[in-house]
């Protein structure tokens, strides 16, 4: 008899009883990204408290958290890729063509017509974008990266191509109120789509198949395929839920801006991608959470809005902002060594 | 090793706790100066822990070291290694990207008169040390350009140039090839001769006799025994790792068979096999035997709807049917556990809880959420159903053992509870006490009406569980062979595809 099959196995009980007060660190930790974060952002926000008086301000605050509405909704787009192995490049470039799409259509000086069929028209085109991701990563096997990439150019061409890269405003009224109404005057109503948002995703992610299959796709194709998941359908989903989220961010940036210019959501997919990262995603699938996101983008803008009153130079803020994604993705790095 | 030996190492009564297991208890174990002594046991037994007490990595809780008669207390490997004990363990001890005689000189290069590196004394040493071990590699070469078996070679000379008095080695020739393995052979008995000690960890038994002089077997933290070689066989010190006589491994309890549950005909698959037909009952235990590359393995993922066949059926309950994805196949209740676990079986970045119910979230979801309260009773219930030794089920996988992962897929199939359960290569890499384990399951699956299919390149694991054989060899099959006419020697010849008088089976 031989004994050659039971080949090498380093880790065993004693190796694991050894990891175990490593991994509890480790799980710990986890819980501990957002409550970092949530630590780090509470210390901004006093310090400028204190250092400027401008800052905490219903105003400021309010105008902080509209801004992070639309790209907080796009940086949850960003996440739910990412956690599924893959990354979407172009989710910047759709919000601003869902906005440029919509403006023409309800424009006084263009299409002027009703505001709910434009919406719905709209979103029918962000799907179908969704759907061509699904298509080109799914059947042709093309990386996210170079699909979503080729989307992300393709769709600002449109969006230059028919606004003749000009600014289409003369809204109708109805449609640009949306954005300046609060509950209770003070929640900002693009904050409640945002909190709707995070509160759906979340659900999504943690308590339905759907959102565990998506772990799952992130953790290894392979063994999701062998696991008996429906790729196609999961893939699918997948590009077409966040294609429908950067749509009606798209859309609440319009209502926003009471306007839509050509370059509305440019830079946008880098911020996004940031803030999931920085929220605790992993680039190499698997990891991430929609409230870590939500850390992420609040940190992201706060950043920027805390230059202005400091008066710092915006373009500091910009190379502020890289070393920020640098030391997250370092983060990152770090993490995917420690497990 | 004659005459009177010398006691070196002397381990008393040490225990070790790690939160939730008791690591090492009161072991006992005693190395001599000119001895290889064999330390073999499961996963888990506390081997390593042992070493790395010895070597000053973890501390003891109790008990006592001696060398040399002298009591030690390492808290460091350092002081370890300042007293002559060394370990190879994997490419630690060397820097990749220096040249062999730049490790040996590691942090103390001479200089000659000028102030520069004296790199002639350097490499003349070097080529010394290596040829006093009957070595024959250019120190000047980088590590990184060497096979792992002349790192291995490097490692341990610099351990003899660095006079060490005990070497230890963990698993050394699981990289290594038949050659290297011989070298490294004859490496560590010109240590011994030259009166060192040395440990010798490895889960290969013929290599513990071919090497060692003594043999001791941890069991659960526990020293089970020591022996000197050969007063003990293979059968003797498995069944001291396991702790139950060898021939009971393989004894399931046999089912009645029944009704056919699956049919293939004619299965064609070029190059992989061709005109493949068999059934399996409920109740039965289905061997594939044959050697690498004899197209058991594609067959498999074929009827697990992973690949497409060119030609031929595969009947379900008597419906025919035509496999495009594995969760057809699933829903037909046909499940797999994959040859390669980390890379097809687990998702290893997530946890035992996700990872076992993967396949059946489906089964305990509301209108596509997810019920947390049964989730979690179905998973303890399987993690205490098959022994899964994990701290939680929100550990990740990728942190057990490769029995508690092999584990893991198999409840898996056990949460989908699945008719057929195809297993591939389930015990690969696997440790005795899971080994056993496992054949458990498959002996509860078909006692429960459930059949399984198992692909083994292990005779004695094939003709131990499967109530019938097929043997395949290069993409033919070869025959079946019943349960009560299967002998090892028939079997290889068939997946050899010599003729014996006796393969008219």
């Amino acid at each position: 008899m031989s004994l050659n099959k039971i080949t090498k196995q380093i880790s065993g009980t004693e190796k694991e009883a050894e990891n175990n007060g490593r991994i509890s660190i480790f799980s710990r930790f986890k819980l501990t990204t957002e409550l970092t974060l949530l630590v780090i952002i509470v210390f901004i926000f006093i310090v400028m408290t204190v250092v400027t008086p401008n800052f905490m301000t219903i105003y400021n605050i309010g105008n902080l958290f509209k801004q992070a509405s639309v790209i907080g909704i796009i940086s949850i787009a960003a996440t739910l890729v990412i956690i599924s192995g893959g990354i979407d490049l172009s989710v910047g470039s759709l919000a601003g063509l869902v906005a440029m799409l919509v403006s023409v259509m309800i424009s006084g000086n263009y299409m002027a017509k009703p505001i709910l069929p434009a919406i719905l028209i709209t979103t029918v085109a962000g799907i179908v974008i969704g759907i061509y991701h699904g298509f080109i990563i799914h059947e042709i096997k093309l990386p996210p990266f170079i699909a979503t990439l080729g989307s992300m150019i393709i769709l600002r061409g449109i969006v230059k191509w028919i606004s003749q890269a000009r600014t289409i405003a003369n809204l109708p009224e109805s449609f640009t109120t949306f954005a300046k109404l609060s509950l209770f005057n003070s929640i900002p109503s693009l904050v409640l789509v945002w909190l709707a948002a995070i509160l759906i995703i979340h659900i999504v992610l943690t308590r339905t198949t759907f959102g565990r299959n998506i772990y799952v796709i992130g953790s290894s194709q392979e063994v999701a395929r062998l696991s008996g998941i429906r790729m196609r359908l999961n893939i699918y989903g997948i590009y077409i839920l966040a294609a429908f989220l950067c749509t009606i961010a798209g859309i609440l940036m319009t209502s926003r801006l009471s306007s839509a210019i050509p370059t509305g959501g440019s830079g946008y997919e880098l911020t996004a991608i940031a803030s999931a990262v920085i929220g605790g995603a992993s680039l190499s699938g698997a990891q991430g959470s929609v409230i870590g996101t939500m850390m992420g983008t609040i940190l992201m803008v706060m950043i920027v809005n805390a230059g202005v009153h400091l008066s710092i130079n915006p373009f500091i803020m910009e190379i502020v902002q890289g070393a920020l994604l640098t030391v997250a993705v370092v983060i990152d790095m770090l993490r995917q060594r420690r497990s | 090793m004659n005459g009177p030996r010398k006691e070196f190492v002397r381990v008393v009564q040490v225990s070790k706790r790690f939160p939730g297991v008791q690591a090492l208890d009161n072991v006992d174990m005693v190395v001599h100066k000119g001895e290889v002594h064999g330390l073999v046991g499961e996963n888990g037994s506390g081997k390593s822990t042992l070493i790395k007490i010895l070597m000053g990595v973890h501390q003891k809780d109790s008990g006592k070291i001696y060398i040399n008669g002298k009591e030690v207390n390492f808290k460091s490997p350092l002081e370890a290694q300042k007293k002559g004990l060394s370990a190879v363990y994997q490419e630690v001890m060397i820097v990749p990207e220096l040249s062999v005689g730049e490790n040996f000189f590691l942090g103390k290069l001479p200089l000659n008169r000028l102030g520069f590196v004296d790199w002639d004394k350097v490499y003349k040493e070097s080529q010394k040390t290596i040829r006093d071990l009957g070595l024959e590699i250019d120190p000047r070469r980088k590590i990184s350009n060497l096979s792992f078996g002349d790192r291995t070679m490097i490692m341990i000379a610099k351990v003899v140039r660095e006079k060490a008095n005990l070497v230890i080695f963990d698993e050394p020739t699981s990289y290594l090839t038949i050659e290297e393995t011989d070298t490294l052979f004859n490496l560590i008995r010109l240590l011994r001769d030259k009166g060192l000690g040395v440990i010798y960890i490895s889960h290969r038994l013929e290599e513990i006799f071919k090497i060692c002089d003594t043999v001791s077997v941890l069991r659960d933290g526990q020293m089970v025994g020591t022996n000197p070689l050969p007063d003990v066989d293979e059968n003797r010190i498995v069944s001291m790792m396991v702790g139950r006589p060898i021939d009971e491994m393989y004894n399931i309890r046999r089912a009645e068979p029944g009704e056919v549950l699956l049919e293939v005909k004619n299965l064609t698959r070029d190059p992989d096999f061709r005109n493949l037909s068999f059934y399996l009952r409920r109740g039965e235990v289905l061997g594939f035997y044959g050697l690498i590359g004899s197209g058991r393995t594609e067959i498999m993922r074929i009827i697990f709807g992973v690949e497409k066949p060119d030609s031929g059926e595969v009947i379900i309950k008597g419906k025919p049917m035509k496999f495009a994805h594995p969760y057809q196949a699933m829903a037909q209740g046909i499940g797999l556990v994959p040859e390669d676990r980390r890379f097809q079986g687990l998702a290893m970045s997530l946890t035992v809880r996700h990872n076992i119910n993967i396949s059946s979230y489906g089964e305990i979801t509301n209108l596509g959420f997810i019920r947390r309260k049964d989730e979690l009773s179905r998973t303890e219930k399987l993690v205490d159903a098959l022994n899964i030794y994990t701290p939680s089920i929100e550990q990740l996988v990728n942190n057990l053992s490769g029995g508690n992962q092999q584990k893991v897929v198999i409840a898996k199939w056990f949460a989908k509870n699945v008719d057929v359960l195809i297993m591939d290569e389930p015990t690969t890499g696997v440790d005795v006490g899971a080994k056993v384990e496992i054949y458990r399951f498959i002996e509860g699956l078909i006692q429960q009406g459930k059949a399984v299919i198992i692909v083994s390149s292990y005779l004695p694991e094939v003709m131990g569980l499967a109530d019938r054989i097929l043997v395949m060899a290069e993409g033919d099959f070869m025959g079946e062979v019943r349960r009560e006419d299967a002998d090892e020697e028939l079997l290889l010849s068939m997946a050899c595809k010599v003729t014996l008088n006796s393969a008219a089976h």
